[in-house]
């Protein structure tokens, strides 16, 4: 839970495209959220979402058509210098999803783990930077033996901790974990998410978590933002979300996620959402209200008024 | 016979106790066991080391043993032989005694067997006695195995010339062509134009305004045969380019430099070796058409297009000395080609699997 | 199941569960209804020099118009079961041992294609994870699936067309007669999965094996595809066989789990069973690592370590080094499949009379209550 409301990172509706001209792919439109020091906010959404578009224009690795992205006050989106650019590197780290595709198979662990340190030159003699890369290895559980091998010589939960090990060398105070846990093992999640929030704990990071899976994020973070087709649809703090979900798309998302207890599932009823026939934005063009303390949802006016008009029914 | 087993104290057990146990023998060991926390995340394979993989593999394969032995007795052979024969092309002692020219091959007395004694009499006149000859004399009286071996010698230092130049340059400017959007554009349009026009043409213009000779050969060859392969690595580096991990790389503020080097370029190793396989023996095949339109290299230096095209006209009468340089030639092309393939296949970190 | 030791242990259920009215079934685990019997199966594969024993010993009975959900991590060898009974292991793998009868046939020793022209795709269908890599990219999407009517129920162009705008219709192609001369470039992910599910149905086949045909798709797609596998199965009667790691996807689908570890069967039973009364350490951990069952300031439960490396011959229990309960006999010997009731059996020493009495872990009691607390319910 986020103490101090201090923001660390605010979106500012945002646009970002794929392409040019007559061919342009709007993936992101409009988006604006801020982030708060030591919190673990959740962008969850399905594929084409646009959440992984985001999490990689806060790292500047996409660039943003409109608007901007601050951090701490302090803009990082759009053009930097060398030396403020190299601030952002320093200061936000990303997890990528895909243990077997996010390392460079032909290098060894080590230099994998201090490729941050070598750019920056971040330690003053060679001993120093092993040390760093030792510790960094013994703190996601895996061994200083390692520091030799290749990537292809562990498993996918193991290569998931090398590259946080990665990243956490850096020692940023802000990361983007994009879909950490997707592509691993049931069993074999937990072990990040573990660490995760362990590191959240110990070294006061702020983290957004980008997923597909609700259930996971359910347990993890404080707020949650929902993400459809470009435009986040719903936020709000996580069990405020799930004991009020407004937007219809966010309720087809709840419904449809398989609940692991054979007689719940047998009585389910899926809630189907189709966004044609539930929005009529011809006339008015939906925009992001607060429906609720601190819960934002999308919506034109006649919607807005329909939910308020749900919410007061379901209290009595 | 039963075996009586080993009372358990830490988790290993030799297998070969297993099969014996009986339901009864079981019964003290229902209590929970010890075990070491540490264990489960060491690695018990080998340490992986990438060239001792790449040369395993590559010798595992029978046919590159063989074909190793082969190239690597020609390239002694080439290297070597012309400095113990001293031949160059440039004197033939024997020049004036005819009946040391056009002598056969010493090892032909063989097929004498097959004759009766007139034949093999006069048989015996063609083949050379007082020289001990692998491969015959030619019109000059000079030992075919002496001209073989400085001919090859020449093509290899060609093939292996032109390829180093043109592998480097379009390495390089293949590197910078995937990654720079900008360049791409302009070297894109460079190269739709270049590419259409075919090589060889290319190098028999370059040829004969220049003249023949041997620098003159290489420069022709290399002015536009880094195209290709810059190209190639171009469409390469584009594929790489925005894996996962090279965006990694760049969220942790990697300088270009060390991108090419450490995360592309060692990817492109399988695809380099393929390259040299394909791009060594076609050097070799382009100077033999060359030489023979009479645009290569200069026929006072020996090369196998040299000694192919001297030869040509003796294809009738003796024609050991046109089908063996012909021979000479596809062996050192078709092992070059297989070698370059086999190792190719070995340098790709697939293949190491298990 | 024919097992070596069955060991009657007293059924003990800590929750009462009951079953919902309109569920109960007719008995359908009888032997005479057995569609397809496993007994002792082994696959090896021969990966350069080295072999890797995938499946190890595995028997087991799948009835007929059952859904049997196969559950494990990557490594189990939950794919390579299924397609030993369809013919598709890879070129380097072979069935080194055992039997698989199917309707009167061991289709371990079906060897010529001719053969498995007939059973695959037609008796027995699998639908694979990824609809783009199952789909001709070339080709209309209706010749597709007519060409699999045309060539096993020997109709007419003309028929098999009308058959196929039929199929798809079922399967939720909204205007199917128009779509059907499009390809599938011009098809979502979800609407492929569909077709590949209509040529999968198109001859009617015994067995329906989906291979975790939602992973690749999101979560409202998956939920309608589901939906649909199990509509058509009332209708089209057949059995399905369904691979995944997704516990959730089990609770959906399945009235018997498999759970897979290290090729072989550990623990099978009707889906209450699995889910309610565990008995294998390994189901255990499985289900304690759900996210629905912890707490938010916890830790979430793993299992450490890797599974074990199937090029060397497995000694005694294969989950044992990374067991949190296990005994010292579980590094000796292999233990056998144990009864726990007629229906369900869970291959732990656990189970021994000699064994120390233990309860399945506190985070996976009462699950039912749990989940029933955690579930989201809007109108």
């Amino acid at each position: 839970m986020a103490n101090e409301k201090e923001v660390v990172l605010s979106v500012r509706n945002i646009d970002i495209n794929y392409g040019e001209g007559k061919h342009v792919f709007k993936a992101v439109k409009d988006v604006s959220f801020d982030i708060y020091k030591g919190e673990t906010f959740a962008l969850v959404g399905e594929s084409g979402s646009g959440k992984t578009t985001i999490g990689r224009a806060i790292v500047r690795i996409n660039p943003v058509a409109n608007g901007e992205i601050l951090y701490k006050g302090k803009k990082i989106s759009g053009n930097l210098s060398r030396k403020e650019d190299l601030e952002v590197v320093k200061k936000i780290q990303m997890i990528f999803q895909d243990p077997a595709a996010s390392l460079n198979e032909r290098a060894t662990v080590e230099y994998i783990v201090s490729e941050g340190l070598i750019n920056f030159h971040l330690y003053n003699s060679e001993e120093e930077r092993h040390e760093k890369c030792e510790k960094a290895l013994k703190d996601v559980g895996l061994l200083p033996e390692h520091l030799t091998r290749y990537p292809h010589e562990f498993s996918g939960g193991q290569r998931q901790r090398i590259g946080i090990a990665r990243s956490l060398v850096m020692e940023p105070d802000f990361i983007v974990a994009d879909e950490p846990i997707s592509a691993l093992d049931v069993s074999i999640r937990a072990q990040v998410l573990n660490l995760l929030k362990k590191f959240q704990a110990e070294r006061g990071l702020t983290y957004l978590f980008i997923a597909h899976d609700l259930s996971v994020v359910r347990f993890i973070s404080d707020r949650i933002a929902v993400i459809s087709k470009g435009r986040i649809v719903e936020l709000a703090e996580t069990e405020e979300l799930f004991k009020n979900p407004i937007h219809p798309y966010t309720r087809s998302l709840m419904s449809a996620i398989p609940i692991p207890d054979p007689i719940i599932e047998k009585r389910k009823q899926l809630y189907e959402y189709e966004p044609a026939k539930e929005h009529d934005y011809s006339v008015e063009e939906p925009t992001f209200q607060e429906i609720l303390p601190n819960h934002f949802v999308l919506a034109n006016s006649a919607e807005f008024a329909k939910y308020k008009a749900k919410l007061v029914g379901n209290k009595k | 016979m039963k075996k009586k087993y080993i009372p358990i104290n830490e988790p290993v057990v030799k297998p070969a106790v297993v099969e014996e146990i009986s339901d009864k023998d079981l019964d003290g060991l229902f209590v929970y066991a010890q075990k070491d926390s540490g264990d489960s995340e060491k690695i018990d394979a080998p340490r992986y080391s990438y060239w001792r993989s790449v040369f395993r593999v590559f010798f595992s394969r029978k046919l590159n043993w063989v074909m190793f032995g082969i190239l690597l007795v020609i390239l002694l052979l080439a290297f070597i032989w012309p400095a113990i024969s001293g031949y160059d092309g440039s004197s033939h002692p024997y020049i004036n005694t005819p009946s040391e020219h056009y002598l056969m091959p010493s090892w032909y007395s063989v097929f004498t067997i097959f004759m009766n004694s007139e034949d093999a009499a006069e048989f015996m006149t063609k083949v050379s006695t007082t020289r001990l000859s692998l491969f015959g004399t030619d019109q000059t009286g000079d030992q075919l195995w002496d001209v073989i071996w400085s001919g090859t010698k020449t093509s290899l230092e060609l093939a292996f010339i032109c390829t180093a130049i043109n592998m480097t340059v379009g390495i390089i400017v293949g590197a910078v062509w995937g990654y720079s959007k900008k360049f791409d554009k302009i070297m894109t349009e460079v190269y739709n134009v270049i590419a259409n026009v075919p090589f060889l043409l290319i190098i028999m213009i370059f040829m004969y305004v220049m003249g023949r000779g041997f620098w003159n050969l290489v420069i022709a060859m290399t002015v536009t045969g880094w195209m290709g392969i810059a190209y190639f690595i171009r469409t390469q580096v584009i594929i790489i380019r925005d894996r996962e991990y090279n965006l990694a790389s760049r969220c942790l503020g990697t300088p270009i430099s060390r991108m090419v080097t450490k995360n592309i370029l060692p990817y492109l190793t399988s695809v380099i070796v393929t390259i040299v396989a394909n791009e060594l023996p076609s050097y070799i095949s382009y100077e033999v058409f060359l030489t023979y339109l009479g645009v290569g290299l200069d026929p006072s230096k020996p090369s196998l297009g040299v000694t192919i095209n001297t030869y040509t006209t003796y294809m009738d009468q003796n024609p050991h000395l046109f089908w063996i340089p012909v021979g000479v030639a596809a062996l050192v092309t078709i092992t070059l080609y297989v070698i370059g393939q086999s190792l190719g296949d070995a340098s790709d970190p697939r293949t190491h699997m298990m | 199941m024919n097992e070596k030791e069955i060991v009657e242990t007293p059924v003990t259920t800590t929750e009462k569960v009951s079953t919902p009215v309109e569920e109960i079934k007719k008995d359908i685990y009888s032997t005479d209804n057995v569609v397809i019997s496993l007994k002792n199966v082994e696959v090896q594969f021969q990966v350069r020099a080295r072999v890797l024993t995938a499946i190890r010993n595995v028997s087991l009975d799948i009835y007929d118009g059952e859904s049997i959900a196969i559950v494990g991590e990557s490594g189990s060898g939950k794919s390579v079961l299924t397609k030993t009974f369809t013919g598709m292991l890879d070129d380097n793998g072979k069935i080194t041992s055992g039997e698989i009868w199917f309707e009167g046939m061991d289709l371990s020793k079906v060897e010529t294609s001719a053969a498995w022209a007939k059973i695959r795709g037609v008796k027995i269908a699998t639908v694979f994870q990824d609809p783009m890599t199952s789909l001709n990219p070339i080709k209309s999407i209706g010749s597709q699936i007519a060409e699999v009517i045309i060539k096993h129920q020997h109709k007419s162009k003309e028929e098999a067309r009308l058959m196929s705008i039929e199929l798809m219709n079922k399967v939720g192609i909204p205007n199917a007669e128009q779509r059907y001369g499009e390809y599938p470039f011009q098809y979502s992910g979800g609407m492929r999965q569909r077709i590949v599910i209509a040529i999968a149905l198109a001859c009617h086949p015994k067995i329906l094996i989906c291979d975790e045909p939602t992973t690749a798709l999101d979560v409202t797609i998956q939920a309608q595809i589901i939906k649909l596998v199990k509509d058509l199965q009332k209708e089209y009667n057949y059995t399905t066989v369904y691979i995944t790691h997704d516990l959730g996807v089990v609770a959906s689908v399945a009235d018997r789990v498999a759970v897979l570890y290290a090729g072989q069967i550990i623990e099978i039973g009707k889906v209450e069973e699995i889910f309610y009364d565990p008995r294998h350490p390994y189901t255990w951990a499985l289900l304690s690592s759900l996210p629905q069952l912890a707490e938010r300031g916890d830790k979430l439960f793993s299992i450490e370590g890797t599974p074990p490396s199937l090029y060397h011959k497995v000694v005694g229990d294969a989950f044992a080094p990374r067991n949190q309960f296990a005994l010292k006999v579980d590094f000796v010997k292999e233990p056998p499949m144990f009864q726990v009731t007629s229906t369900h059996f869970a291959k732990t020493w656990l189970l021994d009379p000699r064994a120390p009495k233990i309860e399945k872990p506190i985070t996976i009691q009462d699950l039912h209550k749990k989940m029933q607390k955690r579930d989201v319910k809007f109108d």
